[in-house]
């Protein structure tokens, strides 16, 4: 009889004999059998009785006979395979130092017993104590202390920019003088000198500035932490708590009093916004919550004055959550440089700058350390390049894959459409984290896919979200920032329905990941678009995604 | 399952590793996450049942890939032991190492290695007999492939595993897992356990790993390990002063060559152990329901009788099996995380300190530091029993021991029996997170089906109040009547051998339930592919459609331990409810099927049924998957569950109240759209609350003359093969083909004459039942479980003068309608408006005009209507006419 395992594998066939009597016949049974078997013995006896008609009465001699070779070959092969890899330590083809180092190295690296001692690390200490204090009565002194940081910030920099308006007009009357004398008495290197003194005198101011500012918030950060690790230390320490419920009470009323003074103006947008409870799965459902917002990518960033329209409520919220597994992310679409010089990534950095961030380092410091690991991260990918020149198989090459390359070797610091880093932040009104995705200009052109790479970013970004409990992400539904006059209506539309069905499958895909874990997708378009658009594309969403049936009730007669 | 006895819950917990970014499997699809294969592989643990092994309970799956695994649990291990740094008795090491072998022999007949034997790993029971703990890990982890630590601890591997090296998956320089151990291995460190208890010390314990290793590995060039063990430890002297027997043991253990080492099984028939073997009894699997051998032929009574009932302890919950008390517990609140949390086994850092910082387009992550709480602490937690034990002290000892001889009174006489009946009042969800409601229905169903066949009649009646969800599977079993030695049964089939089905069962299964977690397990995945085409194969007149998957889901999930039962289950709900559903032509089936739904739905629901008609909105483009796969297609496994609870309790026209229940569950904006929008809304249906779905298709059941879903394709009847414990039909759940075939019956209909009425018809015989004509004995029924019925004749006044039926109001065709097919007032349809709601059966002498006069009242949204099959003339041999006295 044949087997039917075609599968070429290493695995040695065998032979199974078994002999019997059936009647005056002896009767031969040959069974080549697949090593190791991977069959049910029962299914296989079973079989063989059923293909060869195999008198019943030995049944369970066969049975037994079958599942005795069986047993007695697997061992033989354990014991075979066993030994020759003993040989090949003898031998001297394994080399012994390596072979135990590299089981030091599994048992280190991941378990608890042999693993390293963990060496005590301020940053997640620090956590505990904020996410202890935040969720206990101390939450109002803390966001009063906060709060009062940021306003004195906030004071330091509508100085700054009052000196630096100031020089501006100053420089600005002295130029119009100048270039009223031009020709006259002076030459046009004279208006190039007075021109490069102002600027100099311009940059040693904002420098001046940006270093003083450095100060500050460095003092208030070091200020801030001491006193939330007293305060913990106190509050442990207490058995009455009176006391330093008294302690807790006295800083606001302090400090509450500078609350409303400093406070820069924020204009209050009209944001328009439409929610919707969305469910995704054939037969097991998952409820999830889409928005769709039309405003700045970041008023989700910017405090707004403290006591006007639940501002003050946002940021416990955020405080509330910065530890724990329900976070905010927030989608940031910018060009391929790491750094805060340009574009939105400059005001982005304002905004981050106009209150402390008293958790984790600046901006400019994550950067640089994302900065880093993107040197790191090229380095480690083109040496396993070399590695396996040939498993060109396994990577399908893309368009434009090669033009990639070119770019990176030029210069590596780089980063490209689809790639995306994050910084963490405690001192944005909405938002703990956010994912800066590189994009280029074909974004903005009609006719971008699916496949295209911003999008596989959104899906790597949703993918973060599952494995780091992101439950809420606001995304740019447009793939942009700001319009411009070739983004027409159809374009939109194109756009909008192109993302929302690609989120719509990521959220699908999340599903699997997570056991379909409830969350919140922030569907973000600009400001600049009309109204009448944004009802269109409030009106595209429920085709798109099922909409939960409204609860209808209805009075019986 | 075992009985709890004085054995503790415990808990322990790991990650499996993650998969490396954006992979594909073979078949395009993604890959399942290994914390879901070792889910899947984990569950046949459950049915390793042996004395001298901790028997596996649950595993359950956390965030990010953890995976919490429960099992039974002593406090005390050899380690405890070799703490106290003393030497233990040769009998003692004795006994161990033959307590030990029993079980690693017991796990080598099922294919499994424990390979992480250690002294923590070896429990001890309070009368200090062993029990392995931790002996699926190697298997559940196929062989440690799916996690990133390795499995064993270094002191306790044998050489043979060190020299096949250890695979690390950050390591890519080599891709092969190395190969699996044997069985030889755990003999090796049973020798190094029983070193140790000897010599009264841990071995290798003060030295670096590598070092540790390397010395293992020098050992082959040793003549006498044992005695170079011994040296190495300073105590020669102790080792030298051993028994011949034990001595001779460690010798076997340790032997450096595989080749030359025993197996368990060698080493129990070993002489070493004569002197203790003969103080054990081989184990015997207990018999399970379905097999062919005797159930109590292994039972032993005590000479007194009396004995049995000694036991004085009041602890009846620890009698109870482990499955259910673990069951109970997590009724009663427990939480695994919160107690691995509480004992800071699980230590989670806030997830935003852990992100990466860059991430490249094809997802890989940079920056992340290695997560210190997610390395491996195998550390067993106790899940104490307090809080349960707490719950229940309550509930008198009587409910663990229902009686169940006097058939009237199902709930046990307690204390507690008021409350009890007062939860069942409850809804359903409520009543299946109740911990009392629970403990004493599942003792009840417990035993119960101990006592099935026997006690079906029972099964059926308490499966009629609920079915604990622990037993669902067997009482399904029980309920759809499986009998016999299913077993031997499945394994007589043929399950390897390709078929040309093979191809689409491959691509349906990765698309058939896939959210559940045992489902999509690649053990799911070949449990699916063998019940399937044991199916396919042992039904040769039959075909596999698709759908049939779907179909099948619901008993693998119930049994995935037992893929003979979910066969044997799925092979008698077919013909039951789906009969030649599956032929290889079913047209006339399914046809016949839609047309009796839709005038289910004319029946139930003449205004939702009109405007369907008027849009064209038939059941062939949405019922056809509800029914070919018993709604299993569109609903979530846990809402099945609950629907076919109720399902198999009724017959096979059931499945159209439930349609019709459904539809009307989505009737407002069924009525509200039109053709494109109600495809839309089909095409991915709505939630819908099972519950009410249930409760209402049970009235709509109620209110269905049994013969109005007449099909002639239907099952036919079954011959009498009651086999003396066969349940006494009820009224609801016996089929209307099985009932004796007589003059009264419906008579077959063709399929087009059937498409063109748009009521259903009823037999002469449910018309003299429910009209309670009969001249005959009484009635099947009580009065008060029967649909109200009115007799509608609408022959002329002059027939209806010469003899009707009594109690039949006459409304003559002609008179009744205007042009437009609007209700003419007069007194006869002032009174049909009066018995607005009741069945109204038309009689006419021709079936066309009754046919007509139905569907105009159904045109006027008159529910309930129907027609006697045969008129007036069926009834004329009865005798039953009557004719009215005249009046004077």
């Amino acid at each position: 009889m044949k087997k039917n395992k075609s599968k070429a594998n290493t695995a040695a066939e065998k032979e199974f004999v078994f002999e019997f009597k059936a009647g005056k016949h002896n009767c031969v049974l040959k069974v080549p059998l697949q090593f190791p078997v991977q069959e049910n013995i029962s299914d296989l006896h079973g079989r063989l009785m059923l293909l060869h008609k195999i008198p019943c009465y030995i049944e369970n001699e066969l049975k037994t006979s079958l599942s005795a070779f069986i047993e007695r070959e697997t061992i033989l092969d354990y014991d075979r395979e066993a030994e020759l890899a003993l040989q090949r330590l003898t031998a001297g083809d394994v080399d012994v130092n390596q072979l135990t180092n590299a089981w030091t190295r599994s048992y280190v690296e991941t378990t608890l017993e042999h693993a390293r001692p963990e060496e005590p690390s301020w940053d997640e200490d620090f956590a505990d104590v904020y996410h202890e204090l935040i969720h206990s009565p101390a939450s109002d002194t803390l966001l009063n202390l906060e709060h009062n940081y940021f306003v004195s910030i906030s004071e330091l920099i509508s100085e700054r920019d009052m000196e630096i308006k100031k020089l501006q007009e100053r420089q600005a009357a002295e130029m119009d003088k100048v270039m009223h004398e031009l020709g006259n008495t002076l030459s046009d290197q004279d208006v190039n000198a007075v021109a490069s003194q102002h600027f100099d005198a311009q940059q040693v101011l904002e420098n001046k500035w940006a270093s003083e500012l450095k100060q500050v918030t460095g003092i208030q950060k070091q200020e801030y932490q001491e006193w939330v690790i007293k305060l913990h230390q106190d509050l442990q320490k207490s058995t009455n708590s009176s006391q330093i419920n008294e302690e807790i009470k006295v800083q606001p009323s302090q400090l509450s009093e500078l609350a409303d003074s400093g406070a820069r103006m924020f204009e209050e947008q009209p944001q328009l916004e439409e929610s919707f409870t969305i469910h995704l799965g054939a037969q097991l459902k998952t409820m999830h919550n889409l928005r769709l917002v039309r405003a700045d990518v970041l008023d989700f960033c910017k405090h707004r004055r403290h006591g006007s329209g639940g501002a003050k409520l946002r940021r416990l919220q955020t405080a509330l959550s910065l530890y724990s597994s329900s976070l905010c992310g927030l989608v940031l679409l910018v060009d391929n440089r790491v750094n805060s010089y340009s574009g939105i990534k400059r005001d982005f950095a304002t905004v981050a700058k106009e209150c402390t961030d008293f958790h984790f380092h600046c901006l400019e410091g994550q950067l640089e350390e994302v900065q880093q690991v993107v040197l790191y991260a090229r380095a480690q990918r083109s040496s396993k390049q070399k590695e396996q020149p040939a498993s060109g198989s396994q990577k399908i090459p893309r368009n434009g894959c090669d033009d990639k390359s070119k770019n990176v070797e030029r210069n590596p610091s780089n980063i490209l459409p689809g790639e995306f880093y994050i910084s963490r932040h405690s001192n944005l009104s909405e938002v703990h984290v956010v994912f800066h995705l590189c994009v280029d200009d074909n974004v903005r052109s009609g006719n971008i896919t699916a496949r295209d790479p911003a999008i596989m970013g959104l899906r790597n970004i949703l993918k973060v979200c599952c494995t780091h409990d992101i439950t809420t992400v606001t995304v740019p539904l447009l793939l942009v920032h700001d319009m411009s006059e070739e983004m027409t209506i159809p374009w939109c539309l194109k756009r909008a329905e192109l993302v929302f069905k690609c989120v719509k499958g990521f959220m699908m895909e999340m599903a699997s990941w997570d056991g379909g874990i409830s969350r919140t997708v922030q569907f973000l378009v600009p400001k600049s678009i009309s109204e009448e658009m944004f009802y269109q594309l409030s009106n595209m969403l429920p085709q798109i995604f099922r909409v939960s049936s409204t609860l209808t009730l209805t009075s019986k007669h | 399952m075992r009985p709890l006895k004085d054995a503790q819950l415990g808990a322990f917990t790991f990650f499996a590793s993650a998969l490396p970014h954006d992979v594909c499997g073979s078949n395009g699809l993604p890959l399942t996450p290994n914390s879901i294969k070792i889910l899947g592989r984990f569950q046949i643990l459950k049915t390793v049942t042996h004395p001298r092994l901790c028997q596996y309970v649950d595993i359950s799956r956390g965030k990010h890939e953890r995976l919490i695994v429960v099992a039974e649990h002593y406090e005390s291990s050899l380690s405890h032991f070799q703490k106290q740094g003393k030497t233990a008795s040769p009998e003692k090491v004795l006994q161990i190492a033959y307590e030990v072998l029993e079980g690693l022999e017991f796990m080598n007949k099922h294919g499994m290695v424990h390979r992480a034997l250690s002294a923590h790993n070896v429990l001890m029971d309070c009368k200090g007999n062993v029990k392995l703990a931790k002996f699926g890990l190697y298997h559940m982890t196929d062989h440690g492939a799916d996690v990133d630590f390795p499995i064993g601890y270094p002191s306790y591997l044998a050489p043979e595993v060190i020299a096949q090296g250890s695979f690390h998956p950050s390591d890519s320089s080599h891709d092969e897992a190395p190969l699996p151990s044997g069985p030889k291995t755990d003999v090796w460190s049973l020798g190094v356990l029983l070193f140790e208890l000897c010599a009264g010390r841990r071995l290798l314990q003060n030295i670096d790993i590598s070092e540790r290793l390397k010395f293992i590995l020098t050992l082959g060039c040793m003549d006498d390990i044992v005695t170079v063990l011994a040296e190495e430890h300073g105590c020669l002297d102790t080792i030298k002063e051993l028994p011949e027997n034990v001595l001779e043991l460690l010798r076997k253990c340790l032997t450096f060559l595989p080749s030359k080492r025993a197996t368990p099984a060698e080493l129990l028939g070993d002489p070493v152990f004569d002197g203790v073997s003969c103080l054990y009894t081989p184990f015997q699997k207990p018999v399970s329901l379905f097999s062919s051998s005797l159930r109590c032929a292994h039972l032993e009574l005590p000479e007194d009788i009396s004995d049995l009932c000694k036991d004085d302890d009041e602890d009846y919950l620890s009698e109870r099996a482990i499955d259910e008390v673990y069951h109970l517990w997590c009724l009663a609140g427990g939480d695994l995380e919160k107690e691995l949390t509480n004992k800071e086994i699980i230590q989670s850092k806030p997830p935003i300190c852990t992100l990466p910082n860059f991430v490249l387009e094809d997802g890989e992550s940079f920056g992340q530091g290695r997560d210190r709480s997610f390395l491996l602490d195998d550390t067993t937690v106790t899940l104490s029993l307090c809080q349960l034990r707490n719950r229940l002290k309550d509930v008198a000892g009587e409910a663990y021991y229902p009686l169940l001889e006097d058939e009237q009174s199902s709930l046990p006489q307690s204390n507690s029996s008021n409350e009890l009946s007062a939860t069942v009042t409850l809804p359903l969800i409520i009543r299946e997170r109740d911990t009392e409601y629970q403990l004493i229905r599942i003792i009840l169903f417990d035993r119960l089906l101990k006592a099935y066949p026997y006690k079906k009649n029972l099964v059926w009646k308490e499966a009629r109040v609920d079915i604990p969800p622990l037993v669902r599977g067997l009482a399904w079993a029980g309920l759809l009547g499986i009998e016999g030695d299913i077993q031997a049964k499945y394994e007589s089939i043929d399950k390897d051998t390709p078929i040309p089905t093979d191809r689409q069962i491959e691509v349906d299964i990765p698309r058939c339930h896939q959210y559940d977690e045992l489902l999509s397990s690649p053990q799911g995945h070949i449990k699916f592919r063998r019940v399937l085409k044991a199916w396919v194969v042992s039904h040769p007149d039959l075909v596999y459609w698709q759908g049939l998957d779907s179909l099948c889901a619901p008993f693998l999930y119930l049994n995935f331990n037992n893929e003979a039962l979910a066969y044997a289950c799925m092979s008698a709900f077919i013909p039951k409810y789906l009969y030649n559903f599956f032929l290889k032509d079913n047209s006339h089936v399914i046809q016949e099927y839609l047309t009796v739904f839709s005038q289910m739905i004319a029946f139930h629901d003449p205004e939702l049924s009109n405007h369907l008609n008027e849009i064209g909105f038939i059941p062939d483009l949405y019922a056809i998957p509800w029914f070919l796969t018993m709604f299993t297609h569109v609903f979530p496994l846990h809402k099945i569950f609950h629907l076919w609870d109720t399902l198999l309790l009724g017959n096979s026209s059931f499945p159209f109240c439930i349609g019709v229940a459904i539809l009307q569950q989505l009737r407002d904006r069924l009525l509200a759209n039109g053709f494109n929008e109600c495809i839309l809304l089909f095409s991915d249906l709505p939630e819908i609350d099972i519950e009410r779905c249930v409760r209402e298709s049970i009235t709509l059941f109620c209110w269905t003359p049994k013969s109005a879903t007449y099909r002639q394709h239907a099952q036919p009847p079954k011959a009498a093969c009651d086999n003396g414990f066969g349940k006494t039909a009820t009224y609801y759940s016996s089929d209307y083909q099985d009932m004796p075939k007589t003059d009264l019956s419906r008579e077959p209909l063709a399929l087009c004459d059937l498409k063109a009425e748009v009521s259903p018809r009823i037999s002469a015989e449910d018309l003299i039942d429910l009209c309670e004509l009969s001249l005959a004995g009484p009635a099947k029924r009580t009065k008060a479980g029967k649909p109200k019925i009115i007799a509608v004749d609408i022959r002329s006044v002059e027939d209806f003068s010469r003899g009707h039926i009594s109690g039949s109001i006459n409304i003559p065709f002609s008179t009744a309608f205007g042009p437009d097919g609007e209700l003419l007032q007069c007194p006869a349809t002032g009174v049909l408006q009066n018995y607005r709601g009741r069945v109204i059966v038309v009689i006419s002498h021709a079936i066309k005009s009754a046919a007509m006069f139905a569907s105009h009242l159904v045109k006027v949204n008159f529910p309930r209507v129907c027609i006697l099959d045969g008129g007036i003339n069926k009834l004329k041999p009865t005798g039953l006419l009557t004719v009215p006295s005249p009046q004077i």
